[in-house]
């Protein structure tokens, strides 16, 4: 019997729906049984792969996720709110509390939980799928054939940028200059951690000139280990090709842009996720 | 008094319709948005450089229209024009954004109900005579998601545009091949626009009306061969005279916001009537298009149904409509030259106030920021679907006081509220972001 999946969607911005709206072989096989943002039904039928987006963040979040959970066999968190709660994680906890308190004055509404939550602080997850969104491609090879997919061990690999013996001596920001088509970011002062994110994605943000934020989370090498080991790791590497400082480094890692990906794996559980269920 | 309660699918995000009655009389009916994240207070003290990469997350769908807001909003803010190039490359975003949402609307989410079989849940559900549709929609989306691709960078959340301009150029030969694929797509584009229209004929032939709602107002920032990127705002009195025009940063002088009770999301009003943005609004606001094929359907389309237009089933033709400017409109921009052309205009600090606007798909778009040493003190959003939850509460009114009468429900009414509510095409996860 042919496979059959359903797409679960909590608090997120259907991102990742629109993604897989682009992989769309599964059309053929019919096998797609509910997704609410494009097929109108009122239940969760059985499925063999439930795919999770979105965050857990509010209390109807978690009713859902619950209930969904009971109709399959295998879960999938897809994408980083599924992952780690995402980016309503942004910000401290006191402003998420000013938005609580703001919604207790709207009646009806579902009550919002004190944080953004990946869903495996609320059901065991088989899979995890990571990219913010992941790429049509690899939604296409979790689906159908997650053995046979292959891609280097990161972004770097994929990107294509040439590395060259310029070492700038400070971040340059995203906003300074002209930048060379061809030449690695990290050469020209950006603060680009493709060197240790976990690939599949082609590379699509280095290429166009936006430095690699590690929205896919670390690579195998890094996954099972501390978010601290990962951060060396980063700043080893940008020791070895700039003369930045490593103060410096570890202060942009740890803006909201990159921290809402480098810490997505590390965090709230304290135990490591097992590198064979990151896709 | 009873509540009937209609959950919502076949649109962005989580919504529900509640319509209120006592016997035969319908007492009221809401339009609810049910989930929050609070970008507004998540995105304070956020240097102010991440920002356009950020603010994409608020929603997947418009993400493109958030990206562009918000770095022309630092460039108010650092009093910085980026070059014409690299605004050409960012038209082109909105265009592939546009296509992209378009064929969403009109195929995925509207076109089970006009397609005449009754109950369909999906576009992938149509039954064997209809079979060949859902892949040829598929395919025409993604001529939109490539276009983001090729311009924006990233394929769901663009990186491409920075304050100043664009990061980098577009690859000539990547250019070319796109250009031709949508010349390519333009025919399969209008057989579909084509059964689209016959099936909304076919559907008005059925239930005996495109909306009896009344005529309202409406607002868009658009003009003759535009690329979606934003202008001044106007806005359209029901007898099609203008009644207002004003820019994003004068906004919160000519429009009211309303909170709504039971909801996360606020509508806003216009001198206290229902105001329409979207597809239709800006029709109703162009004298004609600006490219040939997309002017020949908009002269069919006046003809046929009058100028202003105010029936609310007519949202999903002027996306039709819209659907084929884009592509002819993106295929005359692919011809300029976009790879070697002056991209971007140096910027070193980044302080003060700034508004910035685009017609998204759903209306003007508009990011306000208060920058202080880099960092953003205050982030506010202007919404598109905002303009629309008051229209979408009348417009279900209307349509329950059909439905809903002395002899009882008419069980038309659930596919009723699901047309009414589609026709807006509302994005929930941007109204309440």
């Amino acid at each position: 019997m042919e496979e059959r999946f359903a797409v679960l969607q909590l608090s997120g911005c259907s991102g990742c729906e629109v993604s897989l709206l682009n992989a769309d072989d599964w059309i053929d096989n019919r096998r797609l049984l509910y997704m609410p943002l494009v097929i109108s039904s009122d239940d969760i039928p059985q499925v063999d792969t439930l795919l999770v987006t979105g965050a857990v963040y509010t209390e109807d979040d978690l009713f859902r996720l619950r209930a969904a959970v009971r109709h399959a066999h295998h879960v999938v968190a897809v994408g980083t709110c599924a992952v780690s709660g995402g980016v309503a994680n942004l910000g401290s906890r006191d402003e998420v509390r000013e938005l609580f308190l703001d919604s207790m004055e709207r009646r009806n509404v579902p009550r919002l939980l004190g944080k953004s939550r990946g869903i495996d602080t609320v059901v065991p997850v088989d899979r995890y799928l990571t990219g913010c969104p992941p790429t049509p491609e690899l939604f296409m090879a979790l689906l159908f054939s997650p053995e046979s997919f292959s891609a280097p061990r990161m972004v770097c690999a994929e990107c294509g940028r040439k590395k060259t013996r310029d070492r700038p001596d400070h971040l340059v920001g995203f906003h300074g200059g002209m930048l060379d088509p061809d030449i690695c970011l990290i050469n020209q002062g950006l603060l680009c951690i493709g060197s240790s994110t976990r690939a599949g994605c082609r590379a699509p943000c280095p290429r166009a000139g936006h430095p690699c934020v590690g929205c896919r989370g670390p690579s195998d090498t890094f996954i099972e280990r501390s978010s601290d080991e990962w951060l060396e790791g980063i700043k080893r590497v940008f020791a070895g090709l700039t003369d930045i400082a490593p103060e410096e480094v570890d202060t942009g890692l740890r803006s909201p842009q990159f921290s809402l990906f480098v810490f997505q794996f590390a965090d709230y559980t304290g135990t490591p996720r097992d590198k064979s269920k990151v896709f | 008094m009873a509540t009937l309660t209609v959950p919502l699918s076949r649109i962005e995000g989580h919504a529900r319709a509640v319509i209120n009655f006592r016997g035969g009389e319908v007492l009221s009916a809401h339009f609810q948005a049910t989930e929050l994240r609070g970008f507004e207070l998540l995105i304070q003290g956020v240097p102010a450089e991440q920002v356009p990469v950020l603010v994409p997350r608020i929603c997947g769908v418009c993400s493109t229209a958030h990206h562009l807001a918000a770095v022309k909003a630092l460039e108010d803010a650092c009093g910085i024009v980026p070059p014409p190039a690299a605004v050409q490359i960012r038209e082109l975003m909105m265009l592939g954004q546009l296509i992209q949402n378009q064929a969403t609307s009109l195929f995925l989410f509207t076109m089970p109900d006009f397609s005449g079989v009754e109950g369909q849940p999906s576009i992938f559900h149509l039954g064997d005579e209809h079979a060949n549709i859902a892949p040829r929609a598929l395919a025409i989306r993604r001529l939109g998601t490539k276009l983001i691709t090729l311009a924006g960078g990233q394929f769901i959340h663009p990186v491409r545009a920075v304050v100043g301009g664009v990061a980098s150029g577009l690859d000539p030969a990547a250019m070319d091949a796109l250009r031709r694929e949508l010349t390519d797509g333009l025919a399969p584009a209008m057989e579909l626009v084509d059964l689209n229209w016959a099936m909304f004929e076919g559907l008005r032939d059925r239930i005996g009306t495109l909306g009896d709602d009344e005529p309202a107002y409406y607002l868009a920032s658009v003009y003759r061969g535009h690329s979606y990127y934003g202008s001044s705002i106007r806005v359209l009195a029901p007898d099609g005279t203008e009644a207002d025009s004003f820019t994003a940063r004068d906004l919160s002088d000519h429009l009211e916001l309303r909170p709504i009770e039971a909801s996360y999301s606020d509508g806003i009003m216009f001198r206290g009537q229902i105001l329409r943005a979207n597809s239709l609004a800006r029709l109703n606001l162009l004298p004609e298009m600006g490219t040939p094929v997309a002017d020949g359907l908009l002269a069919r389309f006046r003809s046929e149904w009058g100028y202003p237009a105010h029936a609310i089933l007519l949202f999903d033709l002027a996306r039709c409509i819209e659907l084929i400017y884009c592509l002819e409109r993106a295929v005359e921009l692919l011809e300029k030259d976009l790879t070697h052309a002056e991209l971007r205009a140096p910027c070193y600090s980044m302080e003060g106030e700034g508004y910035g606007l685009v017609e998204a798909p759903r209306g003007p778009l508009i990011h306000h920021y208060v920058i202080s040493g880099g960092l953003v003190e205050q982030a506010r959003f202007v919404i598109p679907t905002q303009y629309n939850i008051l229209a979408i509460e009348r417009a279900l009114e209307v349509a329950a006081r059909r439905y809903i009468t002395d002899a009882g429900i008419n069980l038309e009414l659930e596919r009723a509220v699901g047309r009414v509510v589609r026709a807006f095409d509302p994005c929930i996860a941007c109204a309440t972001h």
